[in-house]
């Protein structure tokens, strides 16, 4: 059975899993769930994912959810093919991905995923983005930003000198930031800008950027 | 030598880290950074931990910081003592582990920051707290706390039959929103056993009210 991915092609977190997807030569099927009329919040949606949100896999029956751990078991279940090291398994090495992957998820995920939700989902809903808001969001990632670009002075990517999930994670909502909202947070940040080209011309990202 | 955690004794982060080591029968010595005094904002901490946070360890000269990448490192590193099966290692129970501690990060943590930031740091900063984005959060965390009920109804842990790292780091935040009287944790039953229960660990109770 091919792997399902259950979610809507373009949503973000689809996208990120179809680009590891590439990244180790899995196929897959996305499997549409139509979240525009609300199918992932019903009873039915819910026994798959109890918090009514996509995606979630089904692996051959195995059902798994939340987009960084499906990223993580198909790269430890597909070690052996397609791009190497996406979690490194030598102690220190990995402990440093842990740190890189918590630092996404801390020091750059709420801030890019709120002017995501202010400058593109509320006007999907045909709402004003709160600019203050989006103000305050951007102040508080050109501050982390600052840091990631003293880390990446030291090192080609965000655990070491290789590439990882941790960096693979960034791709979709870095894609809002500096794509499609086009805010310049690559400006006076030379490393950051060069990590960004490096990630942002995968082919596996430049494959699903688009779509799943 | 003893590990050394950078931190501060009441801070969430740092008690994340020295419950594990608890759990883990790890002796630990607390280096102390005055966050009221903004040690953590400053030169000698900034240069080992860019984003001016706590806490970070130094393990034999070893650093990390991120706290729930130490306690993975922590609970690897000594994985044949103190409690066993934290970070489970079948294929299978490994990705409902991080099925489980992504909801942790996803579904609990902002909402743990968001409340913080209101109801405790906004105060340090001389700012008045908003009461209705505390409102909002805490109406978000009963929502939540329904897919908790979904999960945990079925099984006693978050990843299935044992307990494991994305039980215990709900600990910091969840003890946080009972001394501040919210009561979303109790209202489920499910969630209310779940939560009692490890929340009365002697790892939890010698470092709940502060880390020495």
């Amino acid at each position: 059975m091919v792997l399902e991915i259950h979610g809507h092609a373009v949503a973000l977190l689809v996208r990120l899993v179809a680009e590891v997807c590439k990244e180790k030569e899995i196929p897959y099927e996305v499997v549409s769930v139509a979240v525009y009329k609300g199918e992932h919040k019903s009873p039915a949606f819910k026994e798959f994912q109890p918090f009514g949100q996509v995606p979630y896999i089904n692996d051959d029956g195995f059902i798994l959810y939340e987009s960084r751990a499906i990223c993580r078991y198909l790269v430890k279940k597909y070690e052996g093919q397609g791009t190497p090291g996406l979690v490194p398994t030598d102690p220190k090495s990995e402990a440093l991905f842990e740190q890189a992957a918590s630092v996404e998820y801390s020091n750059f995920y709420p801030f890019a995923l709120g002017i995501a939700a202010e400058k593109i989902i509320k006007k999907h809903r045909g709402l004003e983005a709160g600019e203050a808001r989006v103000k305050e969001l951007l102040t508080n990632l050109n501050a982390k930003l600052d840091a990631y670009e003293v880390i990446l002075g030291k090192q080609a990517y965000l655990a070491g000198e290789s590439v990882t999930l941790a960096d693979l994670f960034h791709l979709p909502y870095a894609a809002i930031v500096i794509e499609e909202v086009g805010f310049d947070v690559l400006a006076n940040r030379p490393n950051v800008a060069r990590w960004w080209q490096a990630i942002s011309s995968r082919p596996a990202w430049q494959a699903v950027k688009a779509s799943a | 030598m003893v590990l050394k955690i950078h931190g501060f004794p009441i801070s969430i982060c740092t008690k994340r880290v020295a419950l594990i080591c608890r759990e883990k029968n790890i002796p630990y010595e607390l280096v102390t950074v005055n966050m009221l005094e903004g040690a953590h904002k400053g030169e000698a901490h900034t240069k080992v931990q860019h984003f001016g946070q706590v806490p970070f360890i130094e393990d034999d000269g070893f650093v990390l910081y991120e706290s729930r990448a130490i306690s993975r490192y922590l609970t690897k590193k000594y994985a044949s003592q103190g409690t066993q099966g934290l970070i489970p290692t079948e294929p299978k129970a490994e990705a409902l582990f991080e099925q489980a501690a992504s909801i942790e990060l996803t579904n609990f943590d902002p909402i743990g920051n968001g409340i913080a930031d209101e109801n405790i740091f906004k105060g340090l900063r001389g700012e008045q707290p908003d009461t209705k984005r505390v409102s909002q959060l805490v109406a978000l965390l009963e929502e939540k706390v329904k897919g908790y009920e979904a999960i945990l109804s079925k099984q006693p842990y978050l990843a299935g039959d044992h307990i494991t790292l994305a039980d215990l780091f709900h600990l910091p935040f969840g003890y946080m929103f009972s001394q501040m009287g919210i009561d979303a944790l109790e209202k489920q039953p499910s969630v209310a056993r779940w939560w009692k229960e490890i929340s009365e660990r002697e790892s939890w109770l010698a470092v709940k009210d502060g880390v020495a």
